[in-house]
């Protein structure tokens, strides 16, 4: 029996569970390029519009070093994947993201430090429109190219039972097997023993045939309606293995912010920028390491999604995830480390809400909704602290 | 009396001279007897609105909005679906009917402006950015998958219906509803908002309506175009109303000087023709030029070099000889480093093979135009200035001052 009492008012919460699954999975990327919007916003007041370009160039470099490890795309037989190719990808990744990022710290944002923060805003629309466009001159992006599917050893996925499924189904199952099993026995060995094709028009094979068939049918209906008994959630190892590193990074990223020297004067310097300077510390080397950690973590997600997705690859592939990662910047509180984890993983579970909803063509157009309201009413964000600029 | 009198006489005047302006730009387009040439004119004027209106906004009241193609593509499926929808029953056509859209697109865009301003104006600066561009995509979505609209193939089969003075006369139309109330006690309330909030609200300016209705002036406007553009095109689709496009129109509004409407007249003129002239580049055997990567990167390159260079040595330089000297070998640099780096690029394998097309190099120069002009002069071209004839009363009248010189 399907569990119909968890429909309701339209909705399938049977297929809840795995929407929020998918969710969290997916925020957990959200959450760590949320971490280089939010540190930059910390130190230096600037919404790094280029950060989502950052994520694409590292989704690329994933897809290079995956081509250099021989895992070109349409090839009959992939070389063997191993996980230390996984960690080369995933290495290269962030420091080509880290280097980026430096690059655009020192040539876009530096010069222009002194000057407005509409001024520095606008610069850092033109770095990431020039990243978008001038990449897709010299990138492959025409058809998109993705990540080979072989280059990850973590392949398939596992079933965790949330309802279990109804014992009294799996009876009926166990009890037709046997007689679909013995049935298909009945007709191999006949027609092992006479030498028939299977679809011959032999009377005999046509009656053995169908009574194969009539077997087959109940036994098949009823795994039918045992899966869908019971509600579970189906986990990709890909996509397990994807939070397991995300959750690593984020620890140690806290771990750096809250007990080193570096991580002190990085918190130093978003407190105070002034004060940071005078004290002695050297504000442009934070910043520099700012940009540093923040686009390793965003190369971190890229060489994620590009390997375990799938998705394939244009220069606009940063567009979207960077926007929604500002969001969850934002919904967190923007400059608030903690806060951008919490966002980002709240911002993936919104998203798949609304598929399961049924407004899919509305996921992207959710980040925005989200950011409006959380600016009008809570401009502070939910672990921010609620201070409204003035002047 | 009299000078009240004189007051109209010249307003009158200047309205006469602007209409005849419009049917002048349309002769010149007709003499040049091309499609091709009235569509770039048409374009052009398009944009010179788009432009003068976010001016209104960004520039003049000092609201940093970047999701201007909202409003235009609000003003143009509104006019376009009203067209397709009711044209044949209501037994009209032609100016009247052309009027009757460009009203009603612009109507339905200041309604938009005053439901999308109204909330986000509230936040400053960059929050203000992020939220006006949310928005924008938000509507982009909403039409994208609505299939009254047509979702995302578009609109089809609108009545096609244009005249060049009708596009130009909206531009100019924009132009001196800006210029106006910049001179009025209204403009002023704009501008005090954009120098100092807090000091306007003490001055007693409702700051809050004051932002709106800039907000909505320049959506007004932007619908207008974007309704004529539905009638000059035919056919609007969601692609041509993207980020992209208020970026553009961001690019122009940047580049003429926040704040000074003859800057945005002239960049959204030589923006909107930009791309136009790189199709028409050819090499020597008249096929579309070919660029290829390693000299676009060195031009990328040390174009932002040069730039930064040019910052560093302005900030430094005291008089008019020091800046024409900094300017001068800036430009040096550039010209050096362009023709050291595109070689030294060459030996890089990959970017020495790559051809590419000089069109699909638009959105890259636009790119790099708001970087360069941030870098060496982020009040735009023209800053804050005007055209005027104002230095031709100082001529000959020395001994009066204008009401508004600021």
């Amino acid at each position: 029996m399907h569990p119909s009492y968890l429909i309701v008012a339209g909705l399938d919460f049977t297929a809840l569970p795995q929407q929020l699954v998918n969710g969290l999975l997916l925020g957990a990327i959200y959450a760590l390029i949320a971490l280089g919007y939010t540190m930059v916003y910390g130190v230096l007041k600037l919404i790094n519009f280029a950060h989502g370009e950052v994520y694409m160039l590292g989704a690329y470099t994933a897809l290079f070093t995956s081509w250099y490890f021989g895992f070109l795309p349409n090839l009959n037989q992939y070389p063997n994947s191993s996980f230390w190719i996984l960690l080369i990808m995933l290495a290269g990744s962030m420091i080509v993201c880290a280097i980026i990022g430096v690059l655009i710290e020192r040539f876009a944002y530096r010069p222009m430090r002194n000057n407005s923060r509409i001024a520095s805003l606008i610069t850092a629309i033109g770095v990431s429109l020039l990243f978008q466009y001038g990449g897709a001159l010299f990138l492959p992006n025409s058809p998109p190219p993705s990540v080979a599917e072989k280059v990850n050893p973590f392949g398939g996925a596992f079933s965790v039972p949330i309802i279990p499924a109804d014992a009294k189904l799996s009876e009926v199952v166990k009890a037709t097997q046997p007689d679909y099993e013995q049935k298909k026995k009945d007709l191999e060995e006949y027609l092992a023993s006479t030498g028939q094709e299977e679809f011959s028009s032999d009377p005999q094979v046509v009656a053995k045939r169908d009574a194969k068939q009539a077997a087959e049918q109940s036994y098949m209906d009823a795994k039918r309606k045992l899966e869908t008994s019971g509600v579970k959630v189906t986990i990709q190892r890909g996509q397990l293995t994807m939070l397991l590193t995300a959750i690593v990074l984020m620890l140690g990223l806290r771990y750096l912010v809250l007990k080193t020297p570096a991580g002190r004067a990085m918190r130093a310097v978003s407190l105070d920028f002034d004060s940071a300077a005078l004290m002695g510390i050297n504000v442009d080397r934070v910043i520099t390491w700012t940009f540093v950690i923040g686009s390793a973590m965003a190369g971190a997600g890229a060489m994620m999604t590009a390997t375990f997705l799938g998705t394939p690859l244009t220069t606009q592939y940063g567009v979207q995830p960077g926007v929604k990662a500002f969001v969850a910047a934002v919904l967190g509180g923007i400059g608030n480390i903690p806060g951008a984890a919490l966002g980002g993983i709240l911002m993936g579970v919104a998203e798949n809400l609304v598929v399961w909803i049924g407004f899919s063509q509305y996921r992207d157009a959710i980040a925005f909704v989200v950011l409006i309201f959380i600016l009008l009413y809570r401009p502070g964000g939910l672990l921010g602290s609620a201070k409204v600029e003035k002047v | 009396m009299a000078s009240s009198g004189r007051f109209w006489l010249i307003r009158l005047i200047s309205c006469l001279l602007g209409i005849a302006l419009c049917f002048g730009i349309q002769s010149v387009a007709h003499m040049l007897g091309n499609t091709y040439y009235e569509r770039l004119i048409i374009l052009a004027g398009l944009y010179v609105t788009l432009a003068v209106s976010l001016n209104l906004i960004n520039g003049i009241t000092g609201q940093f909005s970047i999701g201007h193609a909202a409003f235009y593509q609000v003003g143009a499926y509104a006019a376009g679906f009203i067209s397709v929808h009711y044209m044949t029953q209501l037994h009209m056509g032609g100016y009247a009917w052309m009027f009757l859209m460009v009203v009603v697109g612009g109507i339905a865009a200041a309604i938009t402006g005053f439901t999308v301003g109204l909330p986000s104006l509230r936040l400053r600066g960059d929050y203000l950015a992020i939220v006006t561009l949310g928005f924008g995509e938000i509507i982009r979505i909403i039409v994208q998958n609505s299939d009254a609209l047509g979702g995302s193939y578009g609109m089809k089969d609108i009545p096609k219906d244009y005249a060049i003075w009708a596009v130009w006369l909206l531009a100019a139309t924009c132009i001196a509803t800006c210029r106006n109330l910049l001179r009025s006690a209204h403009g002023l309330s704009f501008l005090a908002v954009r120098e100092d909030e807090v000091a306007a609200l003490a001055m007693g300016v409702n700051i809050t309506r004051v932002k709106v209705t800039a907000f909505v002036i320049g959506s007004m406007f932007a619908g207008a175009a974007g309704a004529l553009l539905a009638m000059f095109e035919g056919f609007v689709s969601p692609p041509m109303f993207s980020m992209d496009t208020s970026f553009i129109i961001l690019t122009m509004v940047v580049l003429g000087g926040t704040g000074s409407i003859t800057g945005s007249v002239i960049a959204a003129c030589f923006l909107s023709y930009l791309p136009e002239y790189l199709r028409t580049l050819q090499d020597a055997n008249h096929q579309a030029l070919m660029i290829s990567g390693a000299s676009i990167v060195a031009g990328i390159l040390s174009a932002l070099g040069s730039a930064a260079l040019l910052k560093r040595m302005l900030e430094h330089a005291s008089n008019l000889k020091g800046r024409l000297i900094a300017t001068g070998s800036s430009i040096a640099v550039l010209i050096v480093a362009k023709l050291a780096l595109t070689p030294l690029l060459t030996l890089v394998k990959p970017m020495a093979e790559k051809q590419i097309p000089a069109e699909q190099l638009r959105m890259v120069i636009f790119a790099l135009t708001l970087i360069v002009i941030m870098l060496i002069r982020p009040s735009g071209i023209l800053g804050r200035s005007e055209f005027s004839l104002d230095w031709l009363k100082r001529v000959f009248m020395p001994n009066r001052r204008m009401a508004t010189e600021l």
